[in-house]
């Protein structure tokens, strides 16, 4: 199959520009975080909000032809992932006023949408989209889903980091440039929110859209068993520590397992059933 | 005209000299009213701080220098035999300009960054103010001073960071918990470091914060100073730890005031809720031990000189920034001086020309009106603004050197004859 996209100037600019645009909202991060540039701090924000809007409307001419629906390609899904996670850092930076850990997150999103690209422009195509409103909702809340799983994974990560540096008497960069431990028990907990959102959209979503399309609903499928245990977990991840008296420090561990094992699901999924949303890997 | 700064520092002299030419405010206005009265300085300043006392002096007469200044001062504080002229620095000119900026930016500190040195000049100036011993130099200098050291706090971290024991416990408290008013806090001693700490977290809004001690009278006299009037009494405190997110434990005792067992307790009592235990005393305060527990920071003083010495490393890489800034501005304030050695010039030059204006306005004074004889002089005083402007414009300008100065005075002396009324002028 000839890949159109390779016969579209704009897109072709387009896909470049946003790679670009964020390597230039990572490298003004990276400045503020490692360097303290002022004019980094300045613009990094802007940057990102540049970055995110020329991305929905990088996607909007590239669904265009489909009726604005995403295709289930893998270059589209990894640029909705990286989408997506810039879209929830954002949000976090908006609602916790904390911009320290930006670079961190959107070394996710810029490696993504780099992969992306280098999928899109080396493929024979986009892919067939998907159909119905039902099965579109589910798939978009599957992704920010997954992204809001890797930034909890992320910021656990990073708590951990911080809190063994403090143990241990290391009161190096990182000390000195995190938020405080405190802050990222927050956005853990704004991250585990978010996440349990979109796992319950991508739920009922799904079975709605099973429903719609008539398609029998097989309770024991892999896909659903994994999705329900992990909404399950993520879930009860919300209570747990008031529950069970767990601290941050458990948390951590448990939602870097979450994030690794959902990965791995996905991974296997498409290993093993590639046939699953027509998702080629 | 110089401008002379001589002086003993924690860099120069050991403590015991420095005290002994040190002054109060007082003692500072009766030296400077002196010499300005005796005529040995035009203007003066002294800087008297616990680590230095500085004297800045534009002098009166042609035999005050620094060896002068020096004698004057171990006389003038009746040390002659303890203190010696070898004590002193002595700076001239725009090293003495250089020496007041980097101690203004208190990068010339005991302390380096130090936030209390800029308060210290100012208080200086404000007594030569006072005795009225601050003319246009020392004035000039002492602004260009607290401009560089607004300059050096705002665009260098010269100054950030804890570099004191009570306040670097603040700083790690801080990387722990995000807001400190919302943290229950217990200090345990009410001595000097466990009161130094308290005022700190104070200061990062920190209210709820009691006090225990074994006098309670000295811990009710803490919390009233502080303002929480909260204490509890030290024989009963162990019973509340659970209630205290941040401890800090400043007691002088040989024994351990809290121990393993007894945080264990109280922290399956908070359901493992962080705490950061301050262990500030000497001997340790606090069972190492603890340390150990679950989601516990115990730092003792060891710990948070760990974030000290990281807090000065970090300034001292700042000092390349912070000697840009106020070599930028030594450029600046030497521009200023050599304004000032062409200004009987300039003075001379307007002089000059006004006389002419004058003169030849005189000779029509009677052969026109009123109105036409303002008109003309305003004309008149237009044309002399256009002539005079470049030849002023050309004398203020910057020079490379102080040795370019004389030889552009003199050519515009010369061009306009401007001898006889120098000569005048003197």
């Amino acid at each position: 199959m000839d890949n159109a996209i390779l016969n579209n100037t704009l897109l072709i600019i387009l896909t470049y520009a946003v790679s670009l645009l964020y390597i230039i909202s990572l490298g003004l991060y990276g400045a503020d975080f490692f360097k303290g540039n002022a004019v980094a701090k300045t613009y990094k924000q802007p940057a990102l909000i540049v970055t995110i809007v020329t991305h929905v409307a990088y996607i909007g001419f590239l669904t265009a032809p489909e009726g604005y629906r995403i295709s289930y390609s893998s270059s589209m899904l990894m640029s909705m992932v990286a989408l997506t996670l810039a879209v929830i850092y954002m949000f976090i930076e908006f609602s916790t006023k904390t911009d320290k850990t930006g670079f961190f997150i959107l070394s996710f999103s810029a490696g993504a949408e780099i992969l992306s690209s280098i999928l899109l422009l080396t493929s024979s195509g986009n892919g067939p989209a998907f159909s119905g409103l039902g099965i579109g909702i589910h798939l978009l809340a599957a992704i920010f889903s997954f992204s809001a799983i890797a930034i909890a994974g992320l910021y656990s990560f990073l708590y951990l980091l911080l809190f063994r540096q403090i143990k241990n008497n290391k009161f190096g960069f990182l000390f000195e440039n995190l938020p405080n431990l405190e802050v990222l028990e927050q956005l853990i907990k704004h991250a585990v929110a978010f996440g349990f959102l979109f796992l319950s959209i991508t739920l009922s979503a799904g079975v709605i859209g099973s429903i719609q399309t008539s398609e029998v609903v097989n309770l024991f499928e892999t896909r659903l068993i994994a999705l329900v245990v992990i909404w399950l977990f993520y879930g009860a991840s919300l209570f747990i520590k008031k529950l069970f008296g767990w601290d941050t420090i458990h948390m951590a561990y448990l939602l870097i397992g979450f994030f690794v094992l959902v990965t791995i699901l996905i991974m296997l999924m498409g290993i093993f059933s590639p046939t699953f949303h027509s998702i080629s890997f | 005209m110089n401008i002379i700064s001589v002086g003993v520092n924690h860099k120069t002299a050991p403590i015991e000299i420095r005290e002994r030419v040190s002054f109060s405010e007082v003692q500072a206005k009766e030296f400077l009213t002196n010499l300005i009265d005796d005529g040995i300085a035009q203007e003066a300043m002294v800087l008297s701080t616990c680590n230095r006392t500085e004297l800045y002096v534009v002098p009166g007469m042609s035999e005050v220098d620094g060896r002068y200044l020096k004698e004057y001062l171990i006389a003038y504080r009746e040390a002659q035999g303890e203190v010696r002229p070898e004590h002193f620095f002595n700076r001239f000119y725009c090293n003495t300009a250089r020496h007041l900026f980097e101690v203004a930016s208190a990068i010339d500190s005991l302390i380096l960054g130090e936030g209390q040195i800029l308060g210290q000049v100012k208080d200086g100036y404000r007594i030569a103010v006072e005795v009225q011993s601050a003319g246009i130099l020392l004035t000039r200098l002492c602004h260009t001073a607290f401009s560089v050291a607004k300059k050096v706090k705002t665009k260098t971290k010269i100054m950030e960071g804890a570099v004191s024991v009570s306040y670097a416990a603040v700083e790690l408290a801080q990387k722990i918990f995000s807001n400190l008013s919302m943290k229950k806090i217990l200090l345990v001693g009410a001595g000097e470091t466990g009161e130094l700490a308290a005022k700190h977290m104070f200061q990062k809004n920190a209210r709820n914060i009691v006090i225990t001690n074994r006098t309670l009278a000295k811990a009710e006299a803490l919390a009233e100073e502080l303002g929480t009037n909260q204490v509890l009494p030290f024989e009963s405190y162990k019973e509340h730890l659970h209630e205290f997110d941040i401890i800090i434990t400043a007691v002088s005792t040989k024994d351990y005031v809290l121990t393993e067992p007894e945080l264990q307790q109280s922290m399956q009592k908070r359901r493992l809720k962080p705490v950061i235990i301050l262990d500030l005393g000497l001997p340790r305060n606090v069972d190492p031990e603890i340390g150990k527990l679950k989601n516990m920071f115990l730092k003792d003083i060891d710990a948070l000189k760990h974030i000290i010495d990281k807090n000065l490393e970090m300034r001292r890489a700042e000092l390349p920034k912070v000697q840009k800034i106020i070599d930028e501005e030594l450029v600046g304030f030497g521009q200023w001086i050599n304004t000032l050695k062409v200004r009987p010039t300039i003075v001379d030059l307007q002089s000059k020309f006004l006389e002419i204006k004058e003169k030849e306005l005189e000779r029509f004074r009677y052969k026109v009106n009123d109105e036409e004889l303002k008109r003309m002089e305003r004309l008149t005083d237009r044309i002399l603004k256009k002539i005079l402007h470049h030849p002023i414009k050309m004398l203020k300008a910057p020079v490379d050197t102080a040795d370019t100065i004389p030889s552009r005075v003199n050519l515009v002396r010369n061009i306009f004859d401007l001898e006889e009324q120098n000569q005048r002028t003197k």
